[in-house]
């Protein structure tokens, strides 16, 4: 009863302490994104519309560094592997999980061609960035981990929460995303990657937020419990 | 066992007529149809009769005298010699009117200044009216109805298809027959619509939108050479860019300005150059200028609809007639104002329904035949005005009786008008199929006949000698509107039963339609209950996922309907929302760790049927209006290369032989007796004939001097009569020979309906169709196979489990239906000579072959696959079954309802006719032969 108490109690003080890294991770992602728009337009005065497949490279470059950096920390198995482990395993899932989104957006109508193959190239690297990446960094190769996070849809925690909500956002805005495509408005933005990109990193954001007030709350929740 | 064969006893009892409930449905869905139509499908019948000179003495009226040159006979006198008309397409109102007619000046107005220089003219013979078109306010359409002076439908009976030429009576056509000569350039449109009536056109393409110059600077150049030329008694010169710029950049944009500044300037060149050859004796001493729109459009630059802002636009007429033109007494009906320069402006008002007749009796020429407009009093007087009297030897106070004179000739001119509209009346309600309302035409002939009573009495008492007396014009001013109320009548009438939707129809017809959804739900709601064996709670989470995620791609396709890009792109748009429950189902399928690899080649068809989508609407797009398919999307595959064409041939064979062993193996697998087995070897012998038909005419390997004989009608009659026997001979074993076709299992049954089926429609969508239906076998193989990823033994009796998968099923239809168009030359294999019955009954199959026929055929296999084992009774199947048939009408039903919402709501929208309507007409054909065919098929297999 005492020692159950006591566990409570741990992993309660961790789950504020973790509220905290977690906020201030999903800031530094933003900021990533954020920053990788801003030096796209400023620093190289390319603008998305015209030139996507320049600027989504530069986003997310810059997104993975951030993202492969800061979730490496939070390793769910820390004494099985090293930080630098899990920097070399994300590094490895991210072009496959560009693959997987890349076959993904084909099977759902993305344009192929010579000429749209940079875009689908770099789009699907940053939504792996988005969605495989974090895992990896997190989870390693644990099968049952990937599976309650990303199928079966049973994230316990804060690190789950943290890597799986923002990845379903990513998704979901993605997929949200391409419906103003066909629309004969023409514009310009309407092109293939400009709008599911707007929709994946409003989803991600979204997911990020949803993340954070869910971790707050359960957080609450620890605490009434206690 | 005996408990369960005692339940199959009282089951079987209950629900012996239950095949009849299709019936109701289909009878339901039919009358739902019928009233919708009969509301929205607005039809008028074109007769191909015309007007011929000598006509106009069997009428009432006084004939004019024969000319004495030609001896041809004039309905009207000529009043003009020589037309130019310049017609500026979606001219607006407020493009030309002054802009102190308006609450605010804004920066579009006041720029064709040369024409309010003209009206406002002291003593020109030239005004401005206000001109009002009838939706909808299309240029093919418009151009239609100022030729024909009717109002053209979308869908006028006896419109050939594609050659939209005019079949009406026409005045280009009158102007042809009576030998005037006349000039056309501008839009190619009127190319179109008359293609052998011009004696020199000079047609510029209209059919590049953002191409906002070409045929405004073609125009300009022929123009002005052509305008001193003696050659041509009309000259049309259609413009074209205020549209294209409208659509482009809207109307408020500098292209716009820039537009009507150009404008101004010709027409400024137009009016000098006629002026300059005006005098006594030259080249334009009696000709009329007319500047006219044919619509208005809206801000942003669309028309078609019925708004003020696109119905209402202008003519403008300029006669360079150099006498006063008399003092009507009625004139005042136009409305005068000052302009910005203090000018006094009137403007008119004028129908563009009575734009034909106007003209014919400005030019003398007879009236159309389908024309039902009134010849309008002020345009005629402004070339008739001095038309025959000497003005400059009369003295003022004659002039009144001038008046009174030209009054009785143009009471002439009505009486004439009104006899050939009534005339016109008559002979569309004895020969078209839907005529008017007894009621209204009683109405409208009474008026004929009081006003012609009016005409014998007015006639005889002031008309008779050629002196006029001053004290008759009472008279004749009530005559003209015993006539004006006559023809103001019947245009009334026409309007209504021509251009006006009947909404009450429409809104029963959608009525039906949501009350047959409601039958649906109960219907398959009851048949839940009767099967209920407690697995609701169970699985109940799971289920309620898959079946929200059906009604969600159900509803998401439907709603996709409201938007006519989405309805462009229907194919992609069910590509997109099968690859998504397709990849939902992947992800379960990794859940459960089975059928994953089903899942991945479901995942690959779909690329693969994605891409041959693309291509098919690449080859569309070349004829279409409004697809728009931007190439560097696909893949760069060299269509026309050898290779190429190798492969496809290769594949398309290899698809056929692996479909023939597909059925082979699937025939060794039921042990089924004589009957199926025989249909299903006859398939095969079939599948045999199709591959040398095709190799007959194969372009790689030349067998032509051995299969010499085989070519042409004779293979594809063959498959026909094959398809034939074995529809007989199912026939046969489902309702003569009972003991067989109880001992047959539901598989086997579907597998020999399928293979009925499978050959015809293989024979005639060509070479392709062998892929397409191996696409679809392999589509509904990894559908049952994925589909029971979700049931698990006991709640393998659930009906949730049905709904995505046949929605999956049905998505899978439709995007099998997107590959091309209507094929008509499927209609024609095996057949060189046309039977209408014969080519309808094969266009359909070619059409709804893939999409609906074979897919409603193949339902029972993918029950049958989940819940049909030989312990189980057969009443479960057939319960299931039903279900199964009752969803997929059920989602058939949600689109045909979409689309009737859609049409409801976009009936005035510019692409109505041309793409809602023609989704709408191809989604009720395809819910009712869906009816149907369920209908047949639960004939077939409940017994």
């Amino acid at each position: 009863m005492h020692q159950q108490k006591l566990k409570v109690g741990m992993a309660c003080s961790r789950c504020t302490e973790d509220g905290a890294i977690l906020f201030s991770l999903l800031v530094q992602c933003m900021m990533g994104l954020a920053f990788g728009f801003w030096m796209a337009f400023n620093l190289f005065s390319i603008s998305f519309i015209q030139d996507p497949a320049q600027t989504l490279c530069l986003v997310w470059v810059v997104e993975f560094l951030i993202a492969i950096l800061v979730y490496s920390l939070f390793c769910k198995y820390p004494d099985q592997c090293s930080y630098l482990r899990a920097v070399a395993r994300g590094l490895l899932s991210l072009p496959a999980g560009a693959l997987v989104n890349a076959f993904g957006a084909i099977v759902l109508g993305a344009p192929v061609g010579l000429q749209q193959f940079p875009k689908t190239l770099h789009w699907s690297l940053l939504m792996s960035t988005f969605t495989f990446v974090p895992a990896a960094c997190v989870y390693g190769t644990s099968w049952s981990d990937w599976n309650r996070i990303y199928v079966r849809l049973k994230p316990t925690g804060v690190t789950d929460f943290m890597v799986s909500l923002p990845a379903h956002g990513a998704v979901i805005g993605a997929w949200f995303g391409t419906w103003p495509m066909p629309l004969d408005w023409e514009r310009p933005w309407q092109d293939w990657p400009i709008c599911v990109t707007y929709g994946s990193v409003a989803g991600y954001i979204i997911g990020m937020v949803v993340s954070i007030v869910l971790s707050v709350a359960g957080d609450r929740k620890g605490l009434k419990t206690e | 066992m005996r408990l369960a064969g005692k339940w199959d006893l009282g089951r079987n009892v209950k629900w012996i007529g239950f095949k009849w409930v299709f019936l109701v449905v289909l009878l339901v869905h039919g009358f739902a149809v019928f009233f919708f139509t009969r509301g929205f499908l607005l039809t008028r019948s074109e007769l191909s009769l015309y007007s011929q000179c000598d006509d106009v003495y069997g009428s009432p009226c006084f004939s004019p005298p024969r000319d004495q040159n030609t001896s041809q006979v004039y309905w009207a006198k000529p009043g003009v010699d020589r037309l130019v008309i310049i017609v500026l397409d979606a001219l607006r109102f407020d493009f030309v009117a002054p802009s102190t007619f308006f609450a605010e000046k804004r920066q579009w107005m006041d720029k064709l200044e040369v024409l309010l220089d003209h009206a406002s003219r002291n003593g020109s013979a030239a005004k401005i009216f206000k001109a009002f078109s009838d939706p909808p306010t299309t240029s093919l359409q418009r151009l239609k109805g100022l030729t024909t002076g009717g109002l053209p439908t979308f869908i006028d009976v006896g419109n050939s298809f594609g050659a939209p030429e005019i079949v009406e009576d026409s005045w280009i056509q009158q102007l042809a027959q009576n030998g005037k000569r006349v000039v056309m350039m501008g839009d190619d449109t009127w190319v179109k619509l008359f293609p052998n009536h011009f004696i020199r056109s000079y047609p510029f393409p209209s059919f590049n939108v953002k191409d906002l110059h070409t045929v405004d600077d073609g125009c300009i150049q022929n123009l002005i050479p052509t305008l001193y030329k003696k050659d041509w008694d009309v000259l049309i010169a259609h413009f074209l860019g205020m549209d294209h710029v409208g659509h482009i950049f809207g109307v408020e944009s500098f292209p716009m300005i820039d537009k009507l500044e150009q404008y101004n300037e010709i027409i400024k060149k137009v009016v000098a150059v006629l002026e300059s050859q005006s005098g006594p004796g030259d080249l334009h001493e009696n000709t009329m200028l007319l500047v006219m729109g044919d619509h208005g459009q809206t801000l942003n630059g669309d028309h078609g609809g019925g708004t003020a802002e696109e119905v209402e636009t202008v003519l403008f007429a300029l006669s360079m007639k150099k006498r006063p033109i008399p003092q009507l007494p009625d004139a005042d009906s136009s409305d005068c104002q000052l302009d910005a320069k203090r000018r006094r402006i009137c403007i008119g008002s004028i129908q563009q329904l009575d734009f034909a007749a106007t003209v014919s009796a400005l030019v003398g020429i007879p009236f159309p035949f389908g024309s039902i407009g009134r010849v309008n009093l002020e345009l005629f007087s402004l070339a008739g005005g001095s038309w025959n009297y000497e003005m400059d030897n009369i003295g003022f106070d004659q002039s009144a009786s001038i008046v009174g004179k030209w009054l009785q000739d143009y009471a002439n001119v009505l009486c004439i008008n009104s006899w050939q509209v009534k005339r016109y009346i008559d002979a569309y309600s004895s020969m078209s199929l839907i005529g008017f309302s007894d009621k209204e035409l009683l109405y409208v002939s009474d008026l004929y006949s009081k006003a012609h009573e009016r005409w014998s009495t007015t006639k005889n008492f002031s008309f008779g000698m050629n002196q006029v007396s001053v004290d008759s014009s009472p008279s004749v001013q009530m005559l003209l509107d015993a006539f004006s109320l006559f023809l103001e009548s019947v245009a009334k009438l026409a309007r209504s039963s021509w251009t006006e939707f009947n909404l009450k129809l429409m809104g029963l017809g959608f009525c039906i339609m949501l009350v047959s959804f409601y039958m649906h739900l109960i219907l398959i709601k009851k048949l839940e209950m009767l099967c209920e064996h407690g697995s609701w709670l169970s699985n109940y989470r799971m289920n309620l996922l898959g079946v929200n995620l059906a009604s969600f791609m159900a509803i998401v396709r439907a709603c996709s309907f409201l938007s006519n890009s989405y309805i462009l792109k229907e194919g992609r748009v069910a590509i997109f929302l099968l690859a998504t429950t397709c990849i939902l189902q992947l992800r379960y399928a990794a859940m459960k760790k089975t059928r994953f690899l089903e899942g991945l080649l479901f995942c690959s068809l779909i690329i693969l049927l994605r891409f041959s989508i693309e291509l098919g609407q690449l080859k569309q797009a070349v004829n279409s209006l409004f697809l728009k398919v931007d190439p560097s999307q696909n893949p760069s595959i060299p269509l026309d290369s050898w290779l190429w064409m190798c492969i496809t041939e290769v594949t398309q064979m290899l698809s056929l032989m692996i479909l023939a062993y597909i059925l082979f193996r699937s025939m060794g697998s039921y042990s089924s007796l004589g009957i199926s087995k025989c249909i299903v070897v006859i398939t095969l012998f079939n599948f045999f004939l199709i591959l040398l038909f095709w190799a007959s005419d194969n372009l790689i390997i030349n067998l032509d001097p051995l299969l010499g004989s085989m070519k042409g009608n004779l293979i594809p009659r063959l498959t026909y009569s094959a398809g034939l026997l074995q529809v007989i001979l199912l026939a046969v074993s489902r309702w003569g020979v009972t003991n067989i076709s109880n001992s047959m299992e539901p598989a086997a049954k579907a597998l020999a309906l399928l293979s009925a089926g499978s050959s015809t429609i293989i024979i005639l969508s060509g070479k392709q169709g062998s892929m397409i239906l191996l696409a679809l076998a392999i589509g509904g193989w990894c559908i049952s196979r994925l589909s029971m990823v979700n049931s698990n033994k006991e709640s393998s009796q659930h009906l949730l489990f049905y709904v995505l998968p046949v929605t999956q099923w049905s998505f899978l239809g439709v995007c099998m239906c997107s590959f091309d168009g209507l094929r008509y030359a499927a209609a024609f294999v095996g057949f060189d000579e046309f039977h209408l019955i014969r080519q309808a009954i094969l266009l359909t199959i070619d059409t709804f072959g893939f999409s609906l026929i074979l897919p409603v055929f193949g339902l029972p296999l993918l029950v049958a696959s989940s819940c049909y084992s030989k312990e189980k009774n057969q009443c479960i199947f057939i319960i299931r079954l039903s279900q199964v048939y009752l969803i997929y009408g059920l989602i058939s039903a949600i689109t045909t309802t979409f689309s009737m919402l859609c049409v409801t709501l976009h009936r005035r929208h510019l692409m109505v006719w041309g793409l809602f309507a023609s989704k709408f007409v191809f989604d009720f054909v395809a819910l009712l032969l869906t009816d149907l065919i369920i209908l047949l098929c639960a004939f077939f297999y409940f017994e």
